[in-house]
């Protein structure tokens, strides 16, 4: 399969193959007729591809009839709040996240710097498909701006949401791995600001990526060993965009990136109980966090944009998702790692114990995962196939994102990537046997 | 009457109106074809002070990343600056974004080769091959560059000029400048060159914001601010260029516009002055410059019309000057372009040298009269009114080299389709004004009849 994926999530391909200019300008163009023209902000990361594709989208957008701003390399969730901040009418973020160098994406923003929900998703790729796009005449095209430091605002907030005297006053020592992306601009000058001291590697956002973006415990053993040399007292990896975050603890143990929304809502729902948002095959833990401290959990299918929306429609008070993303709604509705990092920080300087310490009193759970590659064409019959085999059973499936069965011993969750031609199962017991017997269940039934 | 369309691709590149048919998709296209013809290498790009231009400009620079050429960007500048810095560094071409006399509303693509000249019929049907193939070069995104950006271009252009014709000679009072910029390319570069050759200059139209404050073609009758400043100044001179600067126009100290075509007339007279060799034309160009050609016993040679076909005629006859009527100049020594900087640098040391009046030396020569006429003309008449041309005016000696030129005894007259507009030119120069419009008159109709048939 050709690998372009034109989604809800936005539109990502591998450039030099699929993601080719015409494609960056035409959802460029799309996006600026959907908004009607209005102030659009671009952000990229540190790709080698980004000045391609910014010049691609620019001009898309200067032929809509936006006014541009520029934010250079920046954080995603920095163009999120400078929507806000500078009255703009919608952003383009220009990052694959934590899809690997060779990939690029659009990622689009509304005037309230969320993403796009479903619903106007399918907006924009109706008038993509349709190909007519508003088309300024020469009187009406203004050049782009470039806007010089974007990130100082977004720190500004960071400091008015976290306890930052608390902060101070521990003296925390921080590892940060920002795999030289957009993080490198914004991470080590934030924690330096609230007086921790910074050991930083990866942090040259005109570099390569040293690893693959995803923070996961494979990708975090150069800053498990900068923790334990350094004598840090916590390590975070970042991805590309600063929504994704990973944890290396003190004694320079990288932890499962599951376990970062864990510990953000261990350390929420300490400060002040209520809703949690996360996705459904995020991990039982939260239900049992929310537990101890009173708080209740709602499941949302998969992606960022559910868990904004779900956020708004229960009034919760964090959100976040097994992949590492973690929302503080104080800050803005979506996945931010700076704002994840000032939780986690806060929650360890008015604990006063090493983070392994709070990490070994989470619900200690077995997560398993497996991906398979199935022909696009089957995609759906395979889910079906399962759904029916299943039910057979007499168990009930959740069906709010693929397909959830809960068993006695833990839980299934099987659905098709958003991003590639695989079907993603997930289970998760108690104990590891319990766990592998979930998965040997699963791959029956999927293999029947 | 059928839309004219708005989009012109043709061997003089692509050229379109802004919101209409030249849109981004299309610019990024012929972009990543110009990449894939070049293959990897490094491209030069600059623009004129169009307001579509940044959006042009970041099209063109998102389809030559993908093809994986690397770029370097020298923003707002001449054409011929561009030109001139494609051989500087030894670039495998160069992109001109510029609809160069086109209204505000247009934009264009200009094709530069490793040469920096713009790309020949054949190079360019090659390039337009592989853009209606659509197959482009495409690196893949781990290696693309970041775009070098060269600000300040036109500083090592003003040098070459300087160090190539050098200061002008001492006298005790300063030659005086109006220059009429036309708010163009030219607008911040032109006033620094004179500055640097040490005359006085009052500049207007100098405010490069895409706004044109007069049609940009330097045509006697889009000059009445210049005649007006040059009298009220006192000045020795006016200077008229167009949006890209490639072509300039002159106007005497008496404030009358002295025709396009005496530009290369009085760059001519200078540089044979000082160097004998061959002078190279298109065939539109005024009989003038056979009279200056003769007085110093130098060859003319007279080629198609399209500045790549004068100075591939330029090289191969190792011509010292040449140029086009339309007030084109080109000078080698210093660049092998239209190049209005070098002309305005050519015409100062003539006058300063000679230390005649611009009506002086241009009542040194014989008087002829060339008059310039348009007509809208949808492409597929053309080959109709050259054909029907060819057969009334068989009994004459013709050129058909280029539309088709004929000689008759009391003056001359060329008919030819534009390449960058659906139009027709028709001009006619005769020893006379009411001669040359009575050919004029004439061959209009004539063509005129043809098209509404």
């Amino acid at each position: 399969m050709k690998p372009l994926k034109i989604g809800i999530t936005g539109v990502r391909g591998i450039v030099g193959q699929t993601f080719t200019p015409e494609v960056a300008v035409g959802f460029s163009q799309a996006f600026g007729t959907y908004l009607d023209g209005g102030r659009i902000l671009v952000c990229r990361d540190t790709r080698a591809s980004g000045p391609m594709v910014r010049a691609a989208t620019i001009a898309g957008l200067l032929a809509a009839g936006c006014e541009v701003i520029d934010l250079g390399i920046s954080p995603t969730p920095s163009l999120q709040l400078a929507v806000t901040w500078l009255k703009a009418d919608g952003g383009i973020a220009i990052t694959a996240g934590h899809n690997p160098s060779q990939w690029n994406a659009l990622k689009f923003v509304r005037g309230d710097g969320l993403y796009l929900n479903p619903t106007q998703a399918e907006e924009l790729l109706d008038i993509f498909h349709q190909g007519e796009f508003a088309k300024a005449t020469w009187d009406q095209i203004v050049p782009a701006i470039q806007h010089e430091d974007p990130i100082a605002h977004h720190i500004e907030l960071l400091k008015y949401v976290f306890d930052v005297e608390a902060i101070r006053h521990r003296q925390l020592k921080v590892a940060i791995d920002c795999c030289n992306g957009a993080c490198s601009l914004l991470m080590p000058r934030w924690l330096r600001e609230i007086g921790c001291e910074v050991l930083a590697i990866n942090d040259d956002p005109t570099a390569t990526f040293p690893h693959a973006p995803e923070p996961k415990p494979q990708n975090m053993a150069q800053l498990g060993a900068v923790v334990k040399a350094g004598r840090a007292d916590i390590g975070f990896a970042h991805d590309a965009d600063g929504e994704r975050l990973g944890i290396v603890t003190e004694l320079g143990q990288p932890l499962s990136e599951e376990l970062t929304f864990a510990l953000a809502t261990r350390i929420r729902l300490q400060q002040k109980t209520g809703n949690v948002v996360t996705n459904i095959s995020t991990t039982g833990a939260i239900e049992q966090i929310a537990a101890t401290y009173e708080g209740t959990v709602v499941r949302t299918p998969v992606g960022q944009t559910y868990i904004s929306e779900g956020m708004i429609e229960v009034n919760s008070v964090l959100g976040g998702e097994g992949s590492g993303g973690v929302t503080v709604p104080e800050l803005h509705l979506t996945h931010d790692s700076a704002a994840a990092v000032g939780l986690i920080l806060e929650g360890l300087a008015r604990d006063g114990r090493p983070v392994s310490k709070l990490v070994e009193e989470l619900p200690q759970l077995t997560m398993l995962k497996h991906n398979f590659p199935v022909d696009p064409s089957r995609l759906y019959s395979v889910l079906q196939n399962f759904r029916v085999s299943v039910e057979r059973e007499q168990l009930t499936c959740d069906l709010t994102d693929g397909i959830r069965v809960v068993l006695p011993e833990g839980w299934v969750h099987v659905r098709a990537s958003n991003t590639e031609s695989m079907i993603r199962l997930i289970v998760e017991a108690d104990e590891t046997r319990s766990a592998q017997n979930l998965l040997d269940w699963a791959r029956d039934r999927l293999n029947r | 009457m059928r839309a004219i369309p708005t989009l012109k691709i043709s061997i003089s590149g692509v050229r379109g109106v802004i919101g209409e048919s030249l849109t981004p998709t299309l610019l990024t296209r012929f972009a990543q074809a110009f990449g894939t013809y070049v293959g990897l290498g490094t491209i030069v790009i600059g623009r004129d002070p169009r307001t579509s231009g940044e959006m042009v400009k970041q099209a063109v620079i998102a389809g030559l990343l993908s093809s994986g050429c690397r770029v370097i960007d020298v923003g707002m500048c001449p054409v011929p600056t561009i030109q001139l810095l494609v051989r500087h560094h030894r670039a495998h071409g160069g992109i001109a974004i510029t609809a160069s006399h086109n209204p505000a509303e247009w934009n264009a693509l200009k094709f530069i080769g490793g040469d920096g000249l713009f790309l020949n019929s054949g190079k360019a049907r090659e390039m337009l091959d592989i853009y209606h193939q659509g197959e482009y070069s495409k690196v893949a995104g781990v290696e693309m560059r970041e775009v070098e950006e060269m600000p300040g271009a036109a500083n090592l252009h003003i040098q070459k000029i300087f160090d190539v014709l050098g200061p002008l000679p001492q006298s005790a009072k300063p030659l005086r400048v109006v220059l009429d910029a036309c708010n163009g390319a030219g607008s911040l570069v032109g006033p620094k060159l004179l500055e640097r050759l040490g005359v006085e200059v009052i500049p207007i139209n100098v405010t490069p914001n895409g706004l044109f404050p007069r049609p940009a073609e330097p045509l006697a009758e889009n000059l009445g601010d210049l005649c007006a400043a040059v009298k009220e100044h006192g000045a020795n001179i006016g200077f008229a260029q167009d949006m890209d600067a490639d072509r300039l126009a002159i106007v005497s100290e008496q404030g009358i516009p002295i025709g396009e075509d005496y530009t290369l007339v009085l760059a001519t007279l200078y540089v044979l002055g000082k160097e004998l060799g061959s002078v190279v034309a298109n065939l539109s160009s005024s009989s003038v410059l056979q009279e200056v050609a003769r007085r110093f016993d130098c060859p003319l040679f007279l080629t198609r019309i399209g500045e790549v076909n004068v100075t591939e005629e330029m090289q191969k006859e190792n011509a010292v000057i040449g140029g086009e009527g339309n007030g084109g100049v080109i000078y080698p020594r210093i660049n092998f372009a239209r190049d209005s900087l070098t002309g305005m640098a050519l015409v100062l040391h003539l006058l300063a040298e000679t230390g005649q009046t611009i009506t002086e030396l241009v009542n040194s020569f014989p008087t002829f009269s060339l008059i310039k006429e348009k007509l809208v003309c949808p492409s597929n008449k053309i080959s109709a009114v050259l054909r029907m041309l060819r057969h009334e005016y068989a009994e004459y000696p013709l050129d058909v080299r280029d539309g088709v030129k004929v000689m008759l005894p009391n003056g001359w007259f060329l008919v030819r389709g534009s390449n960058t507009e659906p139009i027709i030119r028709v001009t006619a120069e005769a020893t006379n004004e009411a001669t040359a419009s009575e050919i004029i008159a004439g061959v209009y109709g004539q063509v005129q009849a043809c098209i509404d048939s």
